[in-house]
């Protein structure tokens, strides 16, 4: 009888410090700010295209330049604020503050951003959006930072795993280098001589 | 007079200056809240009145438009997408005013906290709508004075515009959402 009342007691106890917690993160995270917030960067990602589309009308080049800056730079500030509300909320959901008030700040910082960037000076080198990024690291455009042209997969096999494809990938793609990067070089691999002499 | 009854006048003259202090902060945060929420109505209204004016200027320029050009299907789908905006920014607007003003008559700070938020954001679907509405407008009259060059980033600009201002209505949607959910508990 005595056990149950302690059980009892420590489980309303626990049950109580549990909602405590929740309250907290609720209180450091305001959620309905937090989307206010986002909807502000995406009025402001509304109003540099509107200037954008104004500065293509008067046919202004350097003005069209400028406009076309700040439109991209909001564009990421948008995409960084949805990808921060994101964390926020799974934060929220597994109750942790720490990350909750971490991530919210980042929505204001994105907020920063997106205002400096249609109010203050023109933004100098425009950060590429989240899906930009994402898109880029999925596409073979021929124009990426390292090779002038990405070898094409002969190994590809579709329906194995886009982990496993990128390694045999990246293993072909090691050998084509070896070579001298062109199988149509008669220096590459295999026909270069086995021994000095 | 005794030491107690010392002590219950001290802890009196406290609680009524604690109170009038509080009461003093409260109303200087909703009239920040005011201000703050007729400042973003203001922005809305000036960005509605330059779009009434694009849409007046627009009904001319239509006209110039020969029936047979290529791109009078394209303007009518930019007229029709300007008209939706211009509906959305005007019932948003309204509807920033009807919050901006329970602000003051709000029972709680948080209520007052919460109808600025609500008046904030209807604002900024006022003002993207109306952004949206200029837009398509300088589609229409890039259109009409045949500057091709303009037409294509304006074609982008608007795609662009569309996707942000249904962006600035789900969210605010979400707002209101979040905000129902606080007080229906």
């Amino acid at each position: 009888m005595k056990k149950h009342h302690f059980l009892k007691k420590t489980g309303l106890v626990a049950m109580v410090v549990a909602m405590a917690s929740l309250v907290q993160v609720q209180a450091v995270v305001d959620m309905a700010a937090a989307t206010g917030t986002l909807a502000d960067i995406a009025v402001m990602a509304v109003q540099a295209k509107a200037n954008l589309a104004a500065a293509a009308n008067s046919g202004d080049i350097d003005a069209i330049a400028d406009a076309t800056k700040r439109a991209d730079a909001i564009d990421a500030a948008l995409s960084e604020a949805q990808a921060a509300l994101a964390a926020t909320e799974s934060a929220v959901a597994q109750n942790d503050e720490a990350a909750a008030a971490e991530s919210i700040g980042d929505v204001d910082t994105a907020w920063k951003k997106a205002n400096d960037a249609l109010n203050g000076a023109v933004p100098e080198a425009t950060p590429k959006s989240l899906k930009e990024q994402w898109k880029e690291s999925t596409t073979n455009t021929g124009s990426g930072p390292g090779q002038a042209y990405d070898p094409p997969n002969i190994y590809d096999v579709p329906w194995q795993s886009a982990g496993l494809r990128a390694v045999y990938a990246a293993q072909f793609g090691n050998v084509y280098v070896s070579g001298g990067g062109s199988f149509a070089n008669s220096t590459s691999f295999g026909d270069s001589d086995a021994t000095p002499e | 007079m005794n030491r107690h009854s010392c002590i219950a006048l001290m802890a009196i003259a406290g609680l009524v200056l604690g109170g009038i202090v509080g009461t003093a902060r409260a109303e200087e945060g909703t009239g920040q809240l005011v201000s703050k929420a007729n400042e973003s109505i203001a922005a809305a209204v000036a960005a509605v009145e330059e779009a009434r004016a694009a849409i007046e200027n627009g009904k001319q320029l239509i006209a110039q438009i020969p029936e047979d050009s290529e791109l009078a299907g394209e303007v009518k789908q930019m007229v029709v997408a300007a008209s939706e905006n211009w509906k959305v920014a005007i019932a948003a607007l309204d509807g920033a005013k009807e919050s901006a003003s329970m602000i003051q008559s709000a029972s709680s700070s948080e209520l007052a906290q919460d109808y600025a938020l609500l008046a904030t954001v209807n604002s900024g679907v006022a003002l993207s709508g109306a952004k949206v509405v200029q837009t398509g407008l300088l589609f229409v009259e890039a259109a009409a004075s045949n500057k091709t060059e303009a037409l294509d980033i304006i074609r982008m600009a608007m795609q662009d515009s569309l996707a942000a201002a249904s962006q600035v209505q789900f969210n605010y949607g979400r707002v209101k959402k979040l905000i129902a959910e606080k007080y229906s508990k």
